[in-house]
């Protein structure tokens, strides 16, 4: 079933809580709403039958409402919770078959993991925070301050190494454990909801670290946040969970396109179109001699970016793709999109 | 159909207090009617075939000793082992080896090492107050009994922690284990001490062995509690963060989780170290050396002077104790130094520890700094003093302690006394039972029953009757006081505040510090039994009290103020009822806690089944009676706790 040249790759994954996990995958019970099913069993498909793949290099955004089961997927795909069913590959390896020392040592050098709610160990300074993972490695004492203190450069901490956590704000504290995820160099980085506590200015710059480390490093990260805007800022695929289950996945534009429900379309009507289509997403064919003889825009360029080219020239814009032309775009294109963002804003 | 109902069934009738009180007057009207029929009263030192069971039993354990396998291979070396273990402290703080004038350490010695020790755990100040309060001691004139003590306690400590400990952690971390220690803890929690005196010295011999064994049975449940708590409550995040990094079970074990509970712990060594002392004082009954000695003797031959001088000590040791393990607590918990402090910290540790070494060599060349000088000795004037005192506070108040004893006694104690003891043995079970069944459901009930029935097949029905009398009143006046105080002190910060110095201080005393004053005041007698109870038990019931009053959600009161109610209302409509588990659980805690000092009572003349119990520790031939008085406390132990915990658990 994997496919090779995807780093991560999840099948059929359940996890119940309750009394009788393993009653229910499987059984006509597990076709049951959340609600029916508590009533009837007492128990809870936290996740629920949930696959997907993550390509080599993506951030893999998960995004649903509180409660939907983000925390506990992606625990399962690193065994902090056992799954009660499904399969789990990651770059090609059975996870859930992996013994217990080989887990142990894909967790100190492959994955690393941010928590919603920070889990730094008060008793430990920054810097032995951050080199925990190193330490229980066997690294030297002096190595591993080395690597900790690169890392609290990075994400702007320099001065805080040997503060202890309780003395750092929220925000800080949140960093402290990206830095910590980031300290062993992982291939592969889960993060759950790993800016919540950050105000909007260091948010935006961690933001960035995390697109600088996917388009330098190609880090592949798993991504949880509550945040559309972050969402489309950093994912480069989303999955929108309810109740245990995937409804959707898809690139941010496909999400705001083709909502596959109305949950998914409560999530994405936020954001104005404008601001995550692209112009070929619009693009219409380009009917006889219409186009303007003027410069063609990217495929991929944002429809908000080229607003004030395409509504000055009278005639619509031709758009290129590795220099061929695939359709273009005119003011009527533009202001259906516009028309549309209003509408939204009005209803809301 | 339910309109039939309710108009055939008043109100008042379904009401469980109304029933109670019903069941009471009948109760009380058949036991006059059948007064002292069936009563089950035997003299003091007849027996019965259960007691003479025992008796023999008892009789074949003092002739096994020396040749059973299990003694010659198990207990005795066992026996010895221990012994020896306290011995060794002993010989250092307090016990001169044969032929030598002194311990290994004098007492300046011994000063500096205990100020040397606090010091490092915790800060310059408690250090001080620690040498202080063990200068005191000498100063009453117990010196050497307070070394005892001491020793003793810090041998039954180390044991106890090296047990308590690794089995409070594997519990923490395993759910099995804590389902297989739990019962074996909550038994613990509500056996008096008195009962496991006994049959110890039977097994161990009376002397140091036995009393540390039964001060270890005694502290041991409490630090495994503690330390599984400790354990058991720590926060997941970062014990998963641990986990997710990669830790070995191992690792995540020390590097993270004993590190987290490590405060917890410390408290727990606290509290563990709080139990020893206060049992080590009372394994005096045992032929424990130390300070229970002359608290002992004072009780026996009524030297109030020098038994309240002994006891003095004894609250010092325990502030002592307190405050230095306290003070761990919080240094424990502090952000480790760096820097300037570091180095100040660590220079003034290096002066310390050289001050300390410099004082103990003193202390073993020089007489003046070996033996705790005569000249700072004050336990003749000021036993003195408080005889005086005594004296003159009997005299003066008069009408507050023997009048008030007598009225009492004679309206309050005696009538329910008779009540109890005084109707026929089945009229009280089928009573007790059925008041058990209304407040606490069937299983209760039946359970009470079985357990009353046992005691009268022990055939110490008599005594167990005039025993629970005087926990049942003095219950009744803790609950009194318990709700009074807990309800001004859960409302009022300020009350609160001025409060809490006595409940520390009620809760950190060892509980057989009380009688001698309360000796001295109210005379041998049931009454002064019931004050000691109440002083022991009301300090731990205002607390859960307040507790519970100031846990009701804000937001409720706030809602009955808003709708008009006055204080009254507020008090005894929104925030008792609300906090009725707290209510509960204080009642419980002091029935506990009521128990375990009214036995004792029988060393001030209580009489009932604690009597019993010292009197088959002193003479042989009244063993058998006296263990099958351990064993009616026990029954009556688990009758009230069961009783208590189902009505808890029912509302
Ligand atoms: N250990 C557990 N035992 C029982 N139920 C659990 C447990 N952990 C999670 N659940 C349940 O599983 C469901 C999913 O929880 P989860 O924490 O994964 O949600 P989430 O999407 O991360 O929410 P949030 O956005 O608030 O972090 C919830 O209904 C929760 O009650
Ligand atoms: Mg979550």
């Amino acid at each position: 079933m994997t496919t090779s040249d995807s780093a991560i790759s999840v099948r059929n994954l359940w996890k119940v809580f309750g009394p009788t996990p393993n009653a229910i995958v499987g059984t006509p019970d597990a076709n049951l709403s959340r609600p029916e099913l508590l009533e009837k069993t007492g128990c809870v498909a936290a996740v629920n039958n949930v696959s997907f793949d993550v390509a080599d290099g993506e951030v893999f955004v998960v995004m649903g409402l509180s409660g939907s089961g983000k925390s506990t997927l992606v625990r399962c795909l690193t065994r902090l919770i056992e799954p009660t069913s499904g399969e789990v590959f990651i770059e090609g390896e059975d996870i859930l078959a992996a013994s217990k020392s080989r887990l142990r040592e894909l967790r100190r050098t492959k994955f690393s993991m941010v928590f919603q709610h920070f889990g730094l160990l008060p008793h430990r300074s920054i810097i032995d925070n951050i080199a925990y993972s190193l330490e229980v490695n066997g690294v030297k004492k002096d190595k591993r301050h080395a690597r900790a203190n690169e890392v609290i450069e990075l994400v702007g901490l320099s001065g805080y190494a040997n503060h202890y956590p309780e003395q750092l704000s929220g925000g800080m504290q949140q960093r402290v454990g990206l830095a910590r995820a980031l300290a062993v160099d992982p291939e592969v980085m889960f993060l759950d909801e790993p800016f919540s506590a950050l105000d909007p200015l260091i948010r935006r710059d961690m933001q960035n670290e995390i697109v600088r480390l996917h388009d330098d490093l190609n880090k592949t990260m798993v991504f949880i946040t509550h945040d559309l805007a972050e969402a489309m800022r950093i994912g480069d695929r989303i999955a929108i969970m309810r109740d245990g289950a995937i409804v959707q996945v898809g690139t941010p534009t496909e999400l705001v396109l083709n909502p596959a429900d109305d949950y998914v379309s409560d999530f994405t009507n936020d954001i104005p179109k404008s601001h995550v289509l692209r112009v070929a997403d619009i693009a219409v064919p380009i009917s006889g001699g219409h186009a303007s003889s003027s410069q063609p825009i990217p495929h991929d360029a944002i429809v908000r970016s080229v607003m004030h080219r395409v509504m000055s020239d009278p005639d619509p814009i031709s758009i290129a793709k590795n220099g061929e032309i695939i359709g273009c775009i005119g003011r009527d294109e533009l202001l259906t999109v516009f028309a549309e963002d209003i509408n939204e804003e009005l209803n809301a | 159909m339910k309109a039939y109902i309710d108009t055939h069934v008043p109100e008042f009738l379904r009401r469980k207090w109304v029933l109670i009180v019903g069941l009471l007057v009948v109760w009380f009207v058949l036991g006059r009617i059948f007064k002292g029929v069936h009563t089950l009263d035997i003299g003091n030192s007849e027996d019965t075939p259960t007691t003479e069971v025992l008796g023999q039993f008892a009789a074949n354990i003092r002739a096994a000793r020396a040749e059973n396998p299990i003694f010659v291979y198990i207990f005795n070396p066992f026996r010895q082992g221990i012994e020896s273990f306290v011995e060794v402290i002993r010989a250092v703080i307090s016990d001169p080896a044969p032929g030598a004038l002194i311990p290994v350490i004098g007492w300046v010695g011994i000063l500096a090492f205990i100020g040397f020790i606090v010091f490092a755990t915790s800060n310059w100040r408690t250090s001080l107050l620690s040498m202080v309060l063990i200068f005191g001691c000498g100063v009453l004139g117990m010196w050497t009994y307070s070394m005892d003590t001491l020793a003793l306690t810090i041998g039954a400590v180390v044991l106890s922690l090296v047990i308590a400990l690794p089995i409070g952690i594997w519990a923490g971390l395993n759910d099995r284990v804590m389902k297989t220690v739990r019962p074996v803890l909550d038994l613990a929690q509500i056996l008096p001490t008195l009962v496991y005196l006994a049959p110890l010295a039977l097994v161990f011999l009376i002397g140091i062995a036995a009393s540390t064994i039964a001060t270890m049975i005694y502290s041991i449940p409490i630090g495994i509690r503690i330390t599984a708590h400790a354990i058991r409550s720590l926060q997941n995040g970062p014990i998963e963060a641990a986990e997710s990094m990669g830790s070995t079970r191992w690792q995540k074990l020390t590097k993270v989780q004993l590190p987290m509970a490590k405060r917890t712990i410390i408290l727990g060594v606290n509290q563990t170290t709080l139990a020893a002392l206060s049992f080590v004082v009372i394994a005096a009954l045992i032929g424990a050396p130390g300070l229970g000695e002359p608290v002992l003797q004072a009780l026996s031959i009524r030297n109030i002077g020098d038994g309240v001088t002994a006891g003095l000590a004894v609250v010092f040791i325990a502030v002592m104790l307190d405050r230095s393990t306290t003070a761990a607590v919080v240094h424990s918990n502090q952000i480790p130094l760096t820097g300037k402090p570091l180095l100040v910290r660590r220079l003034s540790l290096g002066a310390a520890a050289i001050a300390t070494i410099v004082a103990i060599m003193i202390s073993r060349q020089q007489l003046w700094a070996a033996v705790f000088p005569e000249s700072l000795d004050f336990r003749d004037p000021i036993g003195n003093w408080f005889d005086a005192i005594t004296e003159w506070f009997t005299t003066t108040f008069y009408f507050l302690t023997t009048s008030f004893n007598e009225v009492f006694t004679l309206n309050i104690l005696n009538p329910i006394e008779y009540l109890l003891a005084d109707a026929p043995w089945y009229l009280t079970i089928i009573m007790i039972s059925v008041i058990a069944a209304i407040i606490g459901g069937r299983t209760v009930a039946i359970l009470s029953a079985i357990l009353l029935l046992l005691i009268v097949w022990i055939g110490l029905w008599n005594d167990t009757m005039i025993t629970l009398t005087q926990v049942l009143i003095a219950t009744t006046i803790v609950m009194l006081i318990g709700v009074v105080l807990g309800v001004a002190a859960g409302r009022n910060a300020k009350f609160e505040r001025i409060l809490k110095p006595f409940l520390d201080a009620g809760q950190t005393l060892p509980a057989f510090v009380y009688l001698v004053p309360v000796l001295a005041l109210f005379g041998p007698t049931r009454f002064a039994a019931i004050v000691c109870g109440v002083f022991y038990a009301a300090p731990v019931v205002v607390r859960v009290v307040a507790d519970g009053v100031r846990g009701v959600p804000k937001e409720m009161v706030e809602a009955a103020i808003a709708s008009g109610s006055s204080t009254t209302q507020v008090v005894t409509k929104v925030q008792l009822p609300a906090s009725k588990k707290s209510l509960l659980l204080g009642a419980n805690q002091g029935l506990i806690f009521v128990l375990a000092v009214v036995v004792i009572g029988g060393l001030v003349g209580a009489g009932g089944l604690g009597y019993l119990v010292l009197q088959g520790a002193s003479k042989p031939e009244l063993q058998g009676k006296g263990l099958a008085a351990g064993l009616a406390i026990v029954l009556l132990g688990i009758v009230m706790d069961r009783i208590a915990h189902a009505s808890a658990r029912r509302s």
